[in-house]
């Protein structure tokens, strides 16, 4: 999968991705209990819901990042089940972190060169670094900056262009929108459907239903660590409970 | 001023040695969040490997150092790899941890090389160089020699390798690291190694200017420890400005207190701190604790 603008959205590789029986246990607390999902290839799909249903606690755990019983991950014919957090990269799965986590002390393109770690550094690199700052062009002006010295939406999209450089085949966002003014959550919505144009399999996980409704094609509504409701996200958007509660309609 | 200028340069060599002391500290420090406590014990390690090399085997002094630093390496390995399991977990464990790590190796080398020390001859036959009238010792030479390029080289491997930038981004958020694809614990391990392969260099070199003894460590890490606090905990430059600075400060104190110096230069390195808390390049690092 490429983030080249001229690439057909038939690039994909056409692997889904199946997660069945998802449960996060953190000391007595059950934060997601036995939840499943599909990320159809070249779709994006959508996690909504409150502050603490366990969207985050989700995605962490469909990384590998906290412990986890699960009875399937799959991407196309791979068995995901046991490869460990660092190894998901080489898997095709980029991650986009919660509060950006950016190394906040390198300058911005060894930010950038880091998330293409798993892959060897030679031209092909230097592509994918050209098609981010294409996508990203404040990046580039910034490129010799410390990350810690740009703001926050900055760092959100340096935190999306580094998980881009590993040339992911499906992109895991986790609130990307959070503590972004309405503008700058505008142009993080422009970069995810253009992303979504592209081909990129994505699985958001947002507070921002309204921001999830026009990034994805299908969403999941999460409620005390179970999914509680599903369907498309044009769907969503009409249901009367969906707007009552998540859109304050 | 001859007398000033005799004096500080006197100074430098033992300061590029808590130099290279320091920057190991500093380098374990700024990758793990960690205080290495067993690091003047790995000092000490070093210094008895590089000397038994160099004494026993009668091979030159720049294999001995080589060896002594590939093998000292190999225990920084160990010590992380025993530790790797408290990593993330129980903190507080781990910094324990490298205090026993400490005594142990202690422990160990009185049971290999005995309790008494040993002196080492100098390996720099030559007669020391005038210059300016001022007596110049060519070992001393030899030592910021070896120390610079070790700091250079350490810059260099931070700086402009795929490892050295990784190292830095597990320091930064071992997390987002994970996420890339890094292996954190092997990361950990490497800087380890490295920081023990400082800790030989500096063993190695200081041999020959004191003497090689079990309790060396103690005396040497505290140095070492202080100079990388003064210079900012976590910064290279300042490991190595804050290396100069007790060196220099110690050669200057023993000069005028003797038997007080020790007390003197800790008095003003107290003083410094309680003025500028960070240090000298105080900087960002991790925050763990």
């Amino acid at each position: 999968m490429s983030i080249d603008t001229d690439s057909p959205a038939t690039a994909t590789t056409g692997a889904d991705f199946t997660v069945e029986g998802l449960t996060v246990h953190y000391g007595g607390v059950c934060a997601v209990n036995g939840i499943s999902l599909t990320v159809p290839a070249g779709r994006s799909v959508g996690l909504i819901g409150a502050n603490g249903a366990g969207k985050t606690s989700a995605l962490r755990a469909l990384m590998g990042l906290v412990p986890r019983k699960v009875s399937a991950v799959r991407f196309g014919d791979t068995d995901l089940a046991r490869v460990k957090a660092r190894d998901m990269v080489r898997h095709g799965i980029g991650y986009v972190p919660e509060g950006r986590h950016v190394f906040v002390g390198l300058p911005v393109e060894k930010n950038l060169l880091l998330g293409a770690y798993a892959r060897p550094w030679d031209a092909a690199t230097r592509a994918s670094l050209a098609e981010v700052y294409e996508l990203f062009p404040v990046l580039e002006e910034m490129k010799d900056r410390l990350a810690g010295a740009l703001s926050g939406g900055q760092q959100q999209m340096l935190a999306i262009g580094r998980a881009l450089m590993s040339q992911p085949k499906l992109l895991l966002l986790d609130e990307p929108s959070m503590g972004l003014s309405p503008k700058l959550v505008e142009t993080i919505l422009a970069v995810l459907q253009r992303l979504k144009g592209q081909g990129l399999s994505m699985l958001l996980v947002e507070q921002n239903a309204k921001l999830t409704f026009e990034a994805t094609s299908t969403c999941l509504v999460m409620e005390h660590g179970e999914v509680v409701l599903s369907g498309t996200s044009a769907e969503l958007s009409h249901d009367a409970r969906v707007r009552k509660i998540y859109l304050g309609l | 001023m001859q007398v000033f200028l005799q004096t500080f340069i006197g100074g430098m060599s033992l300061g590029a040695i808590y130099a290279l002391v320091a920057l190991g500290f500093s380098l374990v420090f700024r990758t793990m969040g960690l205080v290495n406590f067993s690091h003047g014990n790995v000092v000490m390690i070093g210094a008895y490997l590089a000397s038994t090399f160099y004494l026993s085997t009668k091979l030159p002094f720049a294999l001995a150092m080589v060896l002594a630093v590939g093998g000292t390496g190999l225990i920084g390995v160990i010590i992380e790899r025993v530790l790797r399991p408290l990593e993330n977990k129980d903190f507080d464990l781990m910094l324990i941890g490298t205090i026993g790590f400490g005594i142990v190796l202690e422990a160990l080398a009185i049971i290999i090389w005995g309790a008494t020390g040993n002196a080492v001859p100098n390996p720099v036959a030559s007669a020391p160089l005038q210059l300016f009238g001022l007596r110049i010792r060519t070992y001393d030479l030899v030592v910021l020699a070896i120390a610079a390029t070790a700091a250079v080289l350490l810059v260099f491997f931070l700086q402009s390798t795929k490892r050295g930038a990784a190292m830095q981004a597990v320091a930064m958020d071992h997390e987002a690291a994970t996420a890339v694809g890094i292996h954190v614990g092997r990361s950990n391990a490497l800087a380890f190694m490295l920081g023990a392969g400082l800790a030989a260099l500096a063993g190695g070199l200081v041999g020959p200017l004191l003497y090689v003894n079990p309790t060396m460590g103690g005396a040497l890490g505290i140095k070492g420890f202080a100079a990388a606090i003064l210079g900012g905990f976590g910064s290279i430059p300042g490991a190595i400005v804050g290396g100069f600075a007790i060196g220099v400060l110690d050669a200057f104190t023993a000069g005028h207190f003797q038997g007080y110096s020790e007390l003197v230069t800790f008095l003003v390195f107290t003083v410094v701190i309680m003025i500028r808390p960070t240090g000298i390049f105080g900087e960002r690092t991790v925050n763990r604790a």
